[in-house]
């Protein structure tokens, strides 16, 4: 009972901790400190791959492989620099990879594809309304199958979770102009595929790309 | 700092083309955060502003305690088999050591003839010779090489393969020891 009390109340001073400090921790062999990480995490880390990998199921594959990642180099953790960029580093890397691999490629390939379809069979005025319907996200999950694993990426940390593009840069592992390309090509490709899918929502810097 | 509706509205174009720098794109956000007309407005000039702070579905409790369940699974997983490889592997390295002392001590035996036979010589011996064939050279488990100085002995299962046939040259042969697990 005491065990359980002084485990419940270790969970809980964890919670309160920073990232750095309990990267610190973890290194150090504690798997409270870790798990209260993991805790915290999950949330960005999903959300992060499942802009990347396209569908949330894969994006919790992701999350669960990036913190075993993370966990097996924690030994190599560096806690000079942010530990969000490193896990977002690995995490980044890993849903690249999976999108990469064929049975994501293909599926976000079929999906794009039978997308497009239907959006050719449907009147324009018919696309644009219910295109306008769609969230955001919705329409990104869409359209963002046309972009490469690292345009994605580029676009992903940028707008939605925005980063600096040298925090990119780190995560990519890559250079910041290389960076700018990524977001300047994904910018074109995506304004290019709304005003295919949705021209209702097409402004005249889609319509002139 | 912040902006009024004007003053980020004049930076729509800017933004797009990373044109901005980090305090003012900072300021573009939030501004766009809160500011419903603004958004429309964004989205109109560019529709690439509507993915702006797009944040996906949050992550539901129980998915992120799946996360962490399948987590800690995973480190059972890689601990076990850590526990696992740790063994084997110590294993393996003894069984190349034991080899290659095998070899080593096999491979030069004194006194045989100097010269090795010349190719067509080991030709002639046909194909078991050229393959190295040991049924030939099978000898009683631990039987005192010839020529071998009376020091050397070899395991009971091993196989003989003796190339010594010329003279002027080491003789060579090789003993591979079956029970070892390479």
């Amino acid at each position: 009972m005491e065990l359980v009390y002084s485990a419940e109340r270790s969970r809980q001073e964890a919670r309160e901790l920073p990232d750095r400090e309990l990267a610190v921790q973890a290194r150090a062999g504690d798997m409270l400190a870790f798990e209260a990480l993991v805790l915290r995490k999950t949330p960005a880390v999903v959300s992060v791959a499942r802009r990347i990998v396209g569908n949330v199921e894969d994006a919790r594959d992701v999350a669960q492989m990036a913190f075993l990642r993370v966990w097996e180099q924690l030994a190599r953790y560096d806690e000079t620099y942010s530990f969000n960029t490193w896990l977002y580093r690995i995490a980044t890397n890993l849903a690249i990879d999976f999108l990469r691999s064929s049975r994501s490629r293909e599926k976000a390939h079929t999906a794009t594809l039978h997308l497009v379809k239907m959006r050719e069979e449907q009147t324009g005025a018919e696309t644009s309304r219910s295109a306008e319907d769609d969230s955001a996200s919705r329409l990104f999950d869409r359209i963002a199958g046309r972009l490469t694993g690292k345009q994605k990426a580029a676009f992903v940390l940028r707008e939605m979770e925005d980063l600096d593009t040298s925090e990119i840069a780190v995560i990519l592992a890559c250079g910041e102009s290389t960076v700018r390309n990524h977001l300047f090509n994904a910018r074109k490709i995506l304004r290019r595929e709304i005003s295919r899918v949705a021209p209702g929502l097409a402004g005249p810097k889609a319509k002139k790309s | 700092m912040t902006f009024s509706c004007g003053e980020v509205r004049d930076r729509f174009e800017a933004y797009g083309s990373e044109a901005l720098a980090a305090a003012e794109r900072g300021a573009v956000r939030e501004h766009l955060r809160s500011c419903e007309p603004c958004r429309e407005e964004a989205s109109a000039a560019d529709p690439l502003f509507l993915f702006v702070g797009a944040g996906a579905a949050p992550v539901p409790a129980e998915a992120t305690a799946g996360v962490l369940e399948a987590v800690r699974a995973g480190i059972a997983l890689k601990t076990a088999e850590r526990r696992i490889e740790v063994p084997t592997a110590r294993r393996r390295l003894g069984a190349l050591a034991s080899a290659a002392a095998a070899v080593a001590l096999t491979l030069l035996v004194p006194g045989a003839p100097a010269r090795r036979a010349p190719r067509e010589a080991v030709a002639t011996q046909g194909p078991a010779a050229r393959s190295f064939a040991p049924a030939s050279n099978k000898r009683p488990a631990g039987e005192i090489l010839p020529n071998a100085g009376g020091t050397k002995t070899y395991p009971a299962d091993a196989t003989i393969y003796d190339l010594g046939s010329g003279a002027g040259e080491p003789r060579v042969v090789w003993i591979v020891d079956r029970s070892l697990d390479i």
